[in-house]
């Protein structure tokens, strides 16, 4: 395969409502596949809508659902990426994307970073996951697939590159925020994703594919603009923002080669140097050695020294220092 | 700090500069907005209450770009010592947009109350007057919005309800609000964008419920000062010295942090008495609107 043609499904999901967003994803993978797509990529929670609070538990699936054995037999001859809201067998919740190829389920990721902040409250309802995998593909190279917060995590696509994928892909309900006249594209949040996106792509030289969904939950409006990004860090192809649409994207995959020939930043990755300093952090962290950058005197798990005052250790022993 | 300008070159309004937005990125998604809203309850149609300020023009024009103006019913509620200005400029909107209209005069409904059910007050003062009728033309509204078929829009604006310049139950009451996270200069700004006439935006706010009265002389402060205030107090979150050292005096920060934290009750939902398994807005938590409670599903 030397050229991918990506389509975006940039849609806009019902809120909680299932059946309506099933019916809609299999009409655009039947349009997409007429189009020529080899990938479909569909934005997070596409089939559930994303501000579900309660109703979360009413729209979750299990990934033996027929709904969606469903979905994965519209793929033949197709990879489409599809997000939900899963139930696993011991009852929890997750925001979920499956990578669907040739009639099944070629890989689940669980959304691993949950925003509870500012306008997010996903921890409330959601439990997250607990494992990165890059998968091989149908496409010819490995794909990594992230889920919105994930990518604002720059371990996620680091590991996702150096575990084998490619193709980077990020299903997204970004909410919209930010109209200060001074953004590049008018919008703070496109403006803050498009800088991620570039550098991603560039650092890990792979392909980055971006969906993002449009359409209102609530007081939230989400604002679209999916992108598909070389691996030079070049965008090939940018949505309008706010407007729904199935979008068709030609990728050359021989650019994946060149970049890296180039470029070789991944073949001089040190994926050891950062195992052996995350493996002291954390232990610093835990209390099981002394914090590198704590004041002098503090003791062990904390990082501000106590006054004169305290004769007794309150942390986990008592501090090194002198 | 820009001037911006009317057609006739004339400035209209000081737009603060950290406050200028991209109009045409907030017109796409108040439209995406509005629209979501009323299909997520199973409506075509809105109605509002059109004052001829800037605030109601200005969402009349956002509905009307939205959803078409033949779907928008504005409603004129004046009350006997309204101005006739207002009335003439609200009338100039439902013209410009061709919108349909109705005028409803809420003087019998106030009168009536204020003679009769409190006969021995007659002399009411003027902000219990005020606040009463606000509530009148809230109750208007919603009888309309049964007959009309349509969803209420709000159109009260970021500045005034963080300074709680607003009635409980009364002008802030709506199914949904297009421009209640726009501070007045954004309002203006916007307005000025989308072609509100700029007789309206020229003109200093009131709330026109006694003969004279403009928000800016009531409270002692000017709307650039106030939201460029409230923009850095509160969306960018900064403290008493950073206050200052943009330039700010001190006694007008205490004097806004009074009147925001005094008015926190206005802008959220009244608690309910956790008793039971599962409480409204505690612990039972649902979109405002899920499958099966839409009132015309499409």
């Amino acid at each position: 395969m030397q050229t991918l043609t990506v389509a975006l499904a940039q849609i806009a999901p019902r809120l909680g409502m299932f059946d309506a967003n099933l019916a809609r994803h299999h009409e655009l993978i039947e349009e997409a596949r007429v189009r020529g797509a080899d990938l479909v990529v569909f934005p997070e929670l596409g089939l559930t809508g994303y501000l579900l609070q309660d109703l979360a538990a009413e729209v979750a699936i299990r990934l033996d659902d027929p709904r969606l054995a469903g979905l994965a037999a519209a793929t033949e001859d197709l990879s489409v990426v599809v997000s939900f809201v899963e139930e696993s067998a011991d009852h929890r919740l997750f925001i979920a994307a499956a990578l669907l190829e040739d009639g099944r389920i070629r890989h689940v990721h669980r959304k691993l970073f949950l925003p509870t902040y500012g306008l997010f409250d996903e921890r409330r309802f959601f439990a997250a996951g607990d494992l990165l995998r890059a998968t091989p593909s149908r496409l010819g190279a490995g794909v990594g697939i992230a889920i919105c917060e994930d990518f604002w995590h720059l371990t996620v696509p680091q590991l996702l590159a150096l575990d084998g994928a490619q193709i980077l892909i990020n299903v997204s309900s970004s909410p919209g925020r930010d109209l200060a006249a001074t953004n590049e594209v008018g919008l703070g949040t496109a403006t803050s994703w498009r800088t991620l996106m570039r550098t991603y792509a560039q650092l890990t030289t792979s392909i980055v594919i971006f969906c993002n969904r449009v359409g209102v939950d609530e007081s939230i409006s989400f604002w679209g603009g999916s992108e598909v990004i070389a691996p030079s860090g070049r965008p090939l192809f940018g949505a309008p923002l706010f407007e729904e649409g199935l979008f068709t994207v030609e990728v050359p995959l021989a650019d994946l080669r060149r970049e890296r020939l180039s470029l070789p930043l991944l073949r001089d990755e040190r994926p050891e140097l950062q195992v052996r300093e995350l493996t002291r952090i954390v232990a610093e962290r835990a209390g099981l050695a002394q914090d590198s950058t704590a004041d002098d005197l503090a003791e062990t798990g904390l990082d501000v020294a106590l006054g004169d005052a305290v004769r007794e250790p309150i942390g986990f022993r008592r501090g090194g220092g002198k | 700090m820009s001037a911006i300008a009317g057609a006739d070159g004339a400035a209209m309004f000081d737009l603060p500069d950290e406050l200028a937005i991209d109009t045409d990125v907030a017109r796409q998604v108040i439209g995406q907005f509005i629209r979501g809203q009323l299909r997520q309850a199973g409506f075509e149609r809105a109605v509002l209450g059109l004052s001829g300020g800037i605030d109601s023009a200005l969402v009349a024009f956002l509905v009307a770009e939205a959803i078409g103006a033949d779907q928008l019913l504005c409603v004129l509620m004046p009350y006997r010592t309204s101005s006739d200005a207002s009335r003439t400029d609200a009338l100039v909107v439902v013209e410009q947009l061709g919108t349909a209209s109705e005028l409803v005069d809420i003087s019998p409904m106030v009168d009536g109350y204020f003679a009769t059910a409190l006969a021995s007050q007659p002399d009411a003062p003027p902000l219990r007057r005020g606040n009463f009728m606000a509530r009148q033309r809230m109750a208007v509204l919603y009888d309309r919005s049964a007959t009309w078929g349509g969803l209420v829009v709000g159109t009260g604006n970021k500045t005034e309800s963080l300074i709680g310049y607003t009635t409980l139950f009364g002008d802030s009451a709506c199914a949904f609000n297009p421009i209640g996270d726009l501070y007045k200069s954004q309002v203006r700004q916007l307005a000025a964008a989308i072609g509100v006439p700029d007789q309206i935006i020229r003109k200093a706010p009131s709330a026109d419920l006694w003969p004279g009265q403009t928000d800016e002389s009531e409270a002692d402060f000017s709307y650039p000062v106030l939201d460029r205030l409230l923009f850095w107090r509160i969306d960018k979150r900064r403290s008493d010295e950073e206050m200052v050292e943009l330039g700010f005096d001190p006694a007008l920060v205490a004097r806004v942090d009074r009147l925001i934290a005094t008015s926190e009750f206005k802008r959220q939902v009244p608690p309910i008495a956790k008793l039971g398994p599962r409480t409204a807005g505690v612990d039972y938590l649902y979109p405002r609107r899920r499958p099966g409670s839409a009132a015309q599903p499409r």
